[in-house]
């Protein structure tokens, strides 16, 4: 009785699939005290799907929807307004406290991949390590790209849908530990308009990586951030492009300035760090120049 | 009797810090919000851990209070060793953390759980320096004996350095804001990407819980715990406890989290040395 009232009471912790277009509206969707963005689907109960996701993300989109434990709902923006959007989560929420059934998986719930028996124990790889089995790519040694040793990689796709990445973009990241020895880029950000490139936006971004999320809200709330070492914390030097870091463009967002780049090798800036180095660096660039920087690299 | 009472004098104050503690950082709601929805099981998980991990979590919260004395010389575990108690609840906790990386079979919990393993050794090496710094005006390890030695001045004026220093391994213990490596935003949550339902509310009470813990250790390591005028030991107590769970928590939500790499050189060569030079002019006073 108590619970469902405070349950009641909770923002709506909702996982956002954001599609072409939508980035600024649905980054500024989550400073209102209502919502919550969820870091993972496993902590939402709706799914937000802003936009039109193009087909190729859609059986990504289903995995996603898959992720959110039962009993769950999604709701779709084509762009009303916030408020609008806010009263129909929060009535999806109440709905699915009411019934308690929610939506079923949209994928069936097998491997991704057949079983290959390949190498001595069957998984493919070599010995007891590598390979692909069921579709999941198992750490393989490979040399250390710091001191030339030998130590696991492990390689991964993350995206589209991912939290700390920008909508769309899906990376190819092969890790040692959580260093980056390579990466390239599967699929790149969708299309945003130049209303995401806005200062106080870009500044949110940064700030909710460096675990502010309330200075974050109040940033896009239009008032001062209010935190604590936030130029300290980055470290110098950090994603230099054009003679500027992301201290550099920080502040300049700070004073409500933008930060123009010039083109970049975006697969270059984020080879050698460290993940929450790349993170902070991808945060660090302003959509635009991330999608032009990106589409270059795949033309290439 | 004493006991019976010391017993549910933990008890009470582990809860009703969890549940003020959840009103501070604005998370009640929330958590009754996750309790609501079903639990989702990864692919091949180590379910005992990921079971024990929050269990383990709790108990050494509830351990370490175990040794906190409630007034003037009377603690539940009334150790000659209670600051060695203490020192091994941090320890543990770094082990407990990493089960919940790793018990759930999947990479981001896993990064989560290597990176706090990281940083847990050098945040638990100022944590015992300052601690052996606040035992030797006392004399001994034991924290009743601590609380004792802090009758004409408080450790928190006498050591200065000890009490900023020991907010950073709080902050480390309670995996909040800047010291929280473990379930960073950048992870999707580390080690807690893959909790769902009541599993998830169960990890989050817990890291409430051992911050009842920490700040009620602090509370009488470096402010004199029960100690203090007109109101009752226990109040006393409280009092400071619930002050300092205010400070972490506003710490929590203010201060930034770096990356870390940069840590870890902050920590090795920054507090490391910070901490050194706190038991040095320590020991040098209590001479």
């Amino acid at each position: 009785m108590i619970r469902d009232t405070l349950a009641a009471r909770a923002p709506a912790a909702v996982f956002a699939a954001i599609g072409p277009g939508r980035q600024a509206d649905a980054e500024r969707l989550f400073a209102r005290r209502d919502m919550r963005r969820a870091s993972t689907p496993r902590d939402a109960s709706v799914l937000l799907v802003a936009g039109d996701i193009p087909a190729e993300a859609s059986e990504a989109l289903a995995r996603v929807h898959d992720q959110i434990p039962p009993p769950r709902a999604t709701v779709q923006w084509q762009g009303e307004d916030p408020d609008r959007i806010a009263a129909r989560v929060a009535e999806a929420l109440k709905d699915l406290r009411g019934t308690g059934t929610g939506e079923a998986d949209r994928l069936p719930d097998e491997p991704p991949n057949e079983w290959k028996g390949i190498g001595p124990h069957g998984q493919g790889g070599k010995g007891m390590m590598g390979g692909t089995p069921y579709g999941r790519p198992m750490a393989m040694t490979g040399p250390d790209i710091r001191d030339g040793l030998q130590l696991d990689r492990y390689t991964a796709r993350i995206g589209p849908f991912a939290p700390m990445l920008p909508p769309g973009l899906t990376l190819e990241v092969t890790l040692q530990g959580d260093v980056i020895c390579d990466v390239s880029i599967d699929s790149p950000p969708f299309a945003q308009p130049a209303d995401a490139d806005a200062p106080d936006l870009c500044l949110a971004r940064v700030l909710r990586l460096l675990g502010l999320d309330r200075a974050a809200d109040r940033v896009l709330g239009g008032k001062r951030p209010g935190a604590l070492w936030v130029r300290g914390a980055i470290p110098r030097g950090l994603g230099r492009i054009d003679g500027t870091d992301i201290r550099g463009r920080v502040a300049a967002w700070r004073k409500g300035e933008a930060a123009p780049l010039g083109p970049f090798d975006l697969p270059q800036l984020l080879t050698g760090a460290e993940w929450s180095e790349a993170m902070l660096i991808l945060a660090s660039l302003p959509p635009s120049a991330l999608i032009r920087a990106a589409r270059a690299t795949e033309a290439a | 009797m004493t006991v019976l009472l010391l017993v549910l004098a933990v008890c009470a104050t582990l809860l009703a810090g969890v549940v003020l503690a959840a009103v501070l950082d604005r998370a009640l709601p929330e958590l009754a919000g996750t309790m609501t929805r079903q639990r989702i099981e990864t692919e091949a998980p180590d379910r005992m851990n990921r079971d024990l991990a929050p269990a383990f979590y709790l108990a050494l919260a509830a351990e370490g209070l175990s040794v906190v004395p409630f007034a003037p010389g009377l603690a539940l575990i009334d150790s000659p060793v209670g600051v060695v108690i203490w020192g091994a609840c941090e320890a543990l906790t770094i082990i407990v953390v990493f089960l919940h990386g790793w018990s759930p079979n999947a990479p981001f919990p896993l990064i989560g759980a290597y990176r706090y393993a990281a940083i847990g050794l050098p945040v638990m090496l100022p944590s015992m320096f300052v601690l052996i710094a606040a035992a030797l005006p006392a004399e001994s390890l034991s924290l009743v004996a601590i609380v004792d030695s802090q009758r004409e001045i408080w450790n928190v004026l006498r050591q200065p350095l000890g009490l900023p220093l020991f907010l950073v391994v709080a902050l480390a213990l309670t995996l909040r804001g800047p010291m929280d490596y473990a379930d960073a935003a950048d992870i999707a949550g580390g080690t807690s990407a893959e909790d769902s339902g009541a599993g998830r509310t169960l990890w989050q009470v817990a890291r409430l819980a051992m911050l009842v813990s920490v700040s009620a250790v602090a509370a009488t390591v470096f402010l004199g715990g029960p100690l203090g005028p007109v109101l009752p030991g226990p109040v006393w107590l409280w009092l400071k406890t619930a002050v300092l769970m205010a400070v972490l928590i506003w710490l929590g939500n203010r201060v930034a989290r770096t990356t870390p790499s940069r840590m870890l050189t902050i920590l090795w060569v920054v507090l490391l040395p910070l901490s050194f030079a706190d038991l040095i002019i320590s020991g040098v006073l209590a001479l």
